[in-house]
């Protein structure tokens, strides 16, 4: 017995050295990881810093010019070189809140549809093929917009929303027309179909967190489907669902090639919503390359920012409600 | 604790389950267990874990009907009415056969909203009224004294035994004829436990109770009635105290004593 | 007024009017939930068709051996497959390592760090931010100062965009690893750096590479982000310090013009890159159900 103890301890001894200055090397490599990883943490919110401080630093000189004049201005003049924003910000918002009342409904019932009424059989592959869509690249339904829809709008909807409404007041000049065929509706409707699957998406996923014992409970007193989902599928999932709509809203604002194809780069704002317009990302996709001047890519920068403030709002809205969601998730 | 009599009154039979087989897809869950369950009366389901007793309950209000590959198999007569009958109005069922849960499970709503939609999905009130019975609701439930300043906040403010409380109260609101209470205090600390049990004491005076517990010293305090389950099958059902005191079968004996499960 | 009811007894719930209505608007808003799964599916299968139905033409052996062609004859997307390829591949080398790191910081070393809070809310809205946004951020730091369009370019604004998705899955892939085996490594005395390199990294592997693929999905269809990088190419180029083709610009350029022969191409470069974004997220999604099922 004691030799054995012995020769273990010697056996120790001896390697004692060696694995010091491993040990040495290992923990100098694992200081040195962990410091690379938070360089790289920290490198995120880097590209944040450099996205805003060159789009400020671009768009000085569009400011400096024009003041808080260029948010309210919707002159887009590359001859007078005088440019303002205002057409283009209306143009993004209505886009998107076209959209958003198309996808916002559309989604929902679909996320329902697909946790409540959905043969088990068909959850699985219908919830997977709304997820691949989710996926698809948004030039694809440009291009889709452009050749397939538009004509189809042109000739069939736009005439009949024109006639259907042109005798009344009001509707009357939002459906005002000759059928372009391209336009600020086109580009909406087109925005709505892309960012049906998201909204879709995340909607299902938060509607997945509703405890099914809490389900069972409100079956238990009687009530129907459309109860259960009204009073308590519904309000218990309200912040997710509205993070959700705000992170569609987010894409829809900032979507650029979905729009660019069908919405007819016209810096102007019309009463119609059947008249060609622009938005802050078709303007950008469409000029900036071909932008002479400095004070012309200056303004285009200028939209950038304006683009990028107004999406960072809504996206930061809708994590922190995704973020309630999660935490009660984790609770 | 039921009257320490040999025999209990002779109560009506409320509920008759007949040959009942229950399957979770192939696997089988239950196996021709039949027993009735008498009015005004407390029946306890007492057995080991995945001996049937909550699959027994929740076919009792047709829960698994919500999921897929579940199926029962024979008859549950309800007043003489099968209700395992495809035709059965689910929500109507459900609206006479109430359902307590293991964990309380309020509504995402306030207090009394929590116990006025329930109301409120079969009967049109005049607000008064409606303010009336979520009290009687409350009352019932013993739990009006400690919400009755605070009615607007909401259910999931309330601590676990006074959520489990406002479940109770909730399913009593609706005046169902049949009450299942599936583990109720298993979420419970014992003086909230005490609370609920005295509750099921009251309210076994107007409904007919089926209570699953874990607890055989929770089945012994409230119930008139215990049957016995395992491996899918009722293996006794008589009345309480026989079953605690001298059961007929071995497996029983075992169970009671501790010997296993 | 009438008297007020008693409270209804038990047994006697008769089917009512209310009973009845409380149905029917059950009955009719389900309705309109399975139709507008019906409404939406409807878009959707419209515009595959149509995608396939005017790019499956166009398929041949040409759009992969032949340049992009000047206005009015044939020709095929060569240059734009290989410009795509390269950028979106050096777009991820760049930005793969970099995302993992940030998400290894998130999930293990700084799990509890005010600073991980903040890097994971940055990081989050940089997920959805408009990529056009990207390109106006890459003009600025590389195109502007170089001078000139280019390849690099167009990669690095592409790596800007697989940062975020790939931190994103590795965070979420690292924290689904149970403590009690880092725990375990650790008791071993293996330092954290070789807790995560040799047991963190190796059971959320497929998890990661799930997210490699997603991002090589998402950029492989990116457009906005290269208009004013790479901007585009007539012809065939390898220099990555000029201007590069890619199948999203092009496609873009194509559509837009009014020559039948560049309509077609753009609609088959469409239908390619619609088959490779389906390939890898579906490559992902297996991957990904794996991981679930063990």
């Amino acid at each position: 017995m004691a030799d054995i103890a012995f020769e273990q301890t010697t056996a120790t001894a001896s390697r004692t050295p060696g694995s010091r200055t491993s040990r040495r090397r290992l923990d100098r490599f694992d200081r040195g990881f962990a410091v690379l990883t938070q360089a790289a943490a920290i490198a995120v919110l880097l590209i944040l810093a450099g996205v805003l401080f060159s789009l400020l630093r671009g768009s000085w000189l569009a400011f400096s010019t024009f003041g808080f004049g260029f948010l309210i201005d919707q002159s887009w003049n590359p001859v007078t070189d005088r440019y303002g924003a205002a057409a283009a910000i209306f143009g993004t918002v209505v886009t998107a809140v076209i959209a958003m009342v198309m996808a916002v409904p559309v989604g929902l019932g679909i996320a329902v549809f697909l946790t409540e009424i959905c043969p088990y059989a068909l959850r699985r592959p219908l919830g997977i093929a709304i997820e691949l869509l989710a996926g698809i690249p948004s030039i694809i339904y440009g291009i889709w917009g452009l050749f397939v829809f538009a004509p189809f709008v042109q000739t069939r909807i736009e005439p009949a929303l024109i006639a259907t409404f042109g005798h009344l007041p009001v509707l009357s000049d939002v459906f005002a027309g000759p059928p372009y065929g391209i336009g600020v509706f086109t580009a909406g409707v087109i925005l709505g179909i892309m960012v049906l699957p998201f909204v879709t998406s995340v909607s299902r996923d938060v509607f997945e967190t509703v405890p099914p014992v809490l389900k069972e409970a409100a079956y238990g007193i009687g009530s129907t489907r459309w109860e259960v989902i009204r009073n308590v599928v519904i309000p218990y999932t309200r912040t997710g669902v509205v993070g959700g709509v705000m992170l569609g809203l987010g894409r829809a604002l900032g979507e650029t090639m979905a729009v660019t194809f069908v919405i007819g780069n016209a810096h102007k704002i019309s009463a119609s919503i059947l008249a060609p317009g622009t938005t802050i990302s078709a303007s950008i996709a469409n000029e900036f390359t071909e932008a002479v001047g400095d004070l012309y890519t200056s303004s285009l920068i200028a939209l950038g920012l304006i683009l990028f403030v107004i999406t960072f709002v809504v996206l930061a809205f809708a994590r922190l409600m995704l973020m309630r969601i999660d935490r009660r998730k984790g609770a | 604790m039921s009257a320490v009599v040999p025999s209990l009154p002779n109560l009506p039979v409320k509920v008759a389950i007949k040959n009942l087989s229950f399957f979770y897809g192939d696997t089988v869950a239950l196996k021709k267990v039949s027993l009735p369950l008498y009015a005004n009366s407390v029946t306890a389901f007492i057995g080991p874990s995945g001996c049937g007793k909550s699959t027994l309950l929740r076919v009792l209000n047709r829960m698994y009907d919500l999921y897929p590959r579940q199926r029962a198999e024979g008859e549950v007569l309800l007043d003489n009415v099968n209700i395992l009958d495809p035709a059965q109005d689910l929500n109507a069922l459900r609206s006479r056969v109430g359902m307590v849960f293991q964990k309380p499970t309020p509504f995402p709503m306030s207090i009394y909203d929590n116990i006025a939609f329930g109301i409120k999905l079969f009967e049109r009130l005049p607000k008064s009224e409606l303010d009336g019975r979520v009290e009687k609701a409350l009352r019932g439930a013993a739990l009006w004294n400690e919400v009755s300043g605070k009615l607007g906040a909401s259910g999931l403010s309330l601590s676990g035994g006074q959520q489990q409380r406002l479940c109770i109260a909730r399913t009593v609101a609706i005046s169902p004829e049949v009450i299942l209470l599936d583990e109720p205090c298993s979420a419970l600390d014992p003086i909230s436990t005490a609370r609920v049990e005295e509750l099921i004491d009251e309210l076994k005076l107007q409904f007919t109770i089926v209570i699953v517990t874990h607890s055989m010293q929770q089945a012994a305090r409230v119930s008139d009635r215990t049957a016995f389950m395992y491996l899918g099958e009722l293996i006794e059902f008589d009345e309480t105290k026989k079953v605690f005191t001298s059961p007929a079968k071995q497996q029983t004996q075992d169970y009671v004593t501790g010997r296993f499960g | 007024m009438e008297p007020t009811k008693l409270s209804t007894l038990p047994g006697s719930r008769e089917p009512s009017a209310l009973q009845a209505a409380r149905k029917r608007r059950s009955a009719i808003w389900l309705f309109f939930c399975c139709l507008a799964t019906a409404f939406g599916l409807t878009w959707l299968v419209l515009i595959l068709g149509s995608l396939f139905w005017n790019g499956f033409s166009g398929l041949s052996g040409d759009v992969f051996t032949q340049m992009t062609p000047p206005p009015g004859s044939a020709g095929g997307l060569l240059n734009a497959v290989y410009g795509s390829v390269v950028m979106t591949g050096l777009g991820v080398l760049v930005g793969t390592p970099i995302g993992i790191l940030a998400g290894t910081y998130m999930a293990e070393y700084g799990r509890y760090a005010r600073l991980t809070v903040v890097v994971r809310f940055i990081n989050d809205i940089l997920l959805s931010a408009p990529s056009i946004i990207i390109g106006l951020f890459v003009y600025e730091i590389l195109v502007a100062p170089m001078g000139h369009f280019s390849g690099i370019a167009g990669a690095v604004a592409l790596a800007f965009i697989v940062v975020p998705i790939v931190a994103r899955t590795t965070e979420d892939m690292l924290l689904l690893v149970p403590n009690p085996l880092r725990e375990a490594a650790s008791a071993m005395g293996l330092p954290r750096a070789h807790v995560i390199l040799k047991v963190a990294y190796k059971a959320a592997r497929a998890g990661m590479i799930t997210g490699v693929l997603l991002a090589v999905a998402r950029v492989s269809g990116e457009t906005a982000p290269l208009l004013f990088t790479a901007l585009n190419n007539q012809f065939w180029s390898q220099d990555l310090n000029a201007p590069m083709a890619s199948l999203p610009t092009v496609i873009f350029q194509f559509a837009l013009s009014p020559y039948k022969e560049w309509q077609g191409l753009a609609w088959t470069g469409a239908l390619i890159i619609t088959l490779t974004v389906l390939t890898l997220s579906i490559t992902a999604r297996v991957l990904g159900a794996t991981r679930i099922s063990k």
